[in-house]
């Protein structure tokens, strides 16, 4: 991989319409058509690689903000035995083509047994609770302890209430989810139903666009392709081991 | 190394094999001069762009790759032990990043299969972690348009 290859400026920034690429998988002609057309040149490489992270306590439906299709029934080898590590999506936002390192977190819930290498190199981190389970919502100081150690202070945060399709079981007031939101700086808040696909592509091209926003070009292009992460196995690192960083987001 | 692999032949394919368009039967008007692949690589059942017209080289490779099949025919089945499929005409990317959207399924062994990213339908390709340069795409198990 050559980090720097793709980073390029290849078209001028501004109004570019929000579509996600990856999400409107099946007609998507803001980016398939016009990039079909180009058939005599190479693919334009990405202007951007981010590496976007999911956490959140069991069961807040992490892997399901990852899909597309939740009725899944295909490749019982993938899925139910094996899992997926991690997606590359393609997001066209402001006239840039985004590649998004999307990693799923899910079946590492524990709080300590997600390695640091995640939260070090994420530039997004999407914290995910569930709105019909108040016990999702209680965890999130501790999961917010695990950013302020482990991830950059300069991650965007997106705080995600998930399952607003179970509205009659809520548990978790859109005021609580906005006010937990609110103590922590620069967090940005919003609820979802993966179920129904509500909010989902938001979701991404929310935390893209305040990447692209806070970030200098200059520093995206020397910074963010060299934090993603490589297919090496990650290790087992204790959470002791790295020093914890300042804690400058809780108050 | 290679034996490691999933691999059926591993010394029957270089790490870079040479574009052959005409050594492809049915796979020549996918092929362009260079060996590249002429058409966008989609995901077979919901159509989500893999590839962009370009992106990959048409390789030759024989790789084992598990069986593409509903959970309700698996269990039917009586699991899935040895369900597999060889496969031989690939789409060879370089860099994990030419791929417009694709997921990666944990490690099984050194190998992770590749997934659509969006419905999740595979195995539609597989990845070595020995050889962090090669990701290979079955034609057979994607849709070209």
């Amino acid at each position: 991989m050559e980090p720097g290859s793709g980073l390029q400026q290849r078209r001028a920034g501004g109004g570019g319409g929000l579509d996600l690429g990856a999400g409107s998988a099946a007609g998507s002609p803001a980016l398939s058509g016009g990039q079909a057309r180009r058939r005599k040149q190479p693919p334009r490489p990405a202007d951007f690689k981010l590496q976007v992270i999911i956490i959140g306590s069991r069961g807040v439906g992490k892997t399901s903000l990852m899909e597309r299709f939740t009725d899944d029934t295909f490749c019982e080898a993938c899925k139910s035995t094996v899992g997926v590590d991690f997606k590359i999506k393609t997001v066209e936002l402001r006239g840039k083509k985004i590649r998004l390192q999307i990693w799923d977190t899910a079946g590492q819930e524990r709080f300590n047994s997600i390695t640091s290498a995640y939260y070090r190199s994420a530039k997004g981190i999407i914290l995910v609770y569930d709105i019909t389970k108040k016990e999702t919502f209680d965890d999130l100081p501790k999961w917010m302890k695990m950013i302020d150690k482990y991830a950059s202070e300069d991650a965007e945060l997106l705080l995600v209430g998930n399952k607003l399709d179970c509205e009659v079981d809520r548990e978790i007031t859109r005021q609580q989810g906005e006010k937990f939101a609110q103590q922590i700086t620069g967090m940005r808040f919003c609820e979802a139903s993966a179920k129904d696909n509500f909010n989902v592509d938001e979701i991404f091209l929310k935390l893209v666009d305040d990447i692209l926003k806070k970030m200098p070009l200059d520093v995206i292009r020397n910074e963010l392709s060299n934090s993603i992460l490589s297919l090496q196995p990650e290790p087992e690192i204790p959470p002791e081991l790295p020093p914890p960083r300042p804690h400058v987001r809780c108050c | 190394m290679a034996a490691a692999c999933a691999e059926m032949e591993p010394a029957a394919a270089p790490p870079s094999p040479s574009p052959a368009p005409a050594a492809a039967p049915g796979s020549g008007e996918l092929v362009c001069a260079q060996g590249r692949n002429l058409k966008a690589v989609l995901c077979q059942r919901c159509g989500s762009r893999v590839l962009l017209p370009g992106a990959a080289t048409f390789a030759r490779r024989e790789l084992l790759l598990p069986a593409m099949r509903k959970k309700a025919a698996a269990a039917a089945g009586g699991g899935g032990g040895s369900g597999g499929d060889v496969v031989r005409e690939h789409w060879l990317v370089r860099d994990m990043f030419s791929f417009e959207n694709v997921g990666f399924t944990r490690d099984v062994g050194n190998v992770k299969f590749l997934v659509c990213a969006d419905c999740e339908a595979g195995p539609i390709g597989w990845h070595c972690l020995d050889d962090k340069e090669s990701f290979y795409v079955a034609l057979e198990r994607v849709a070209h348009e």
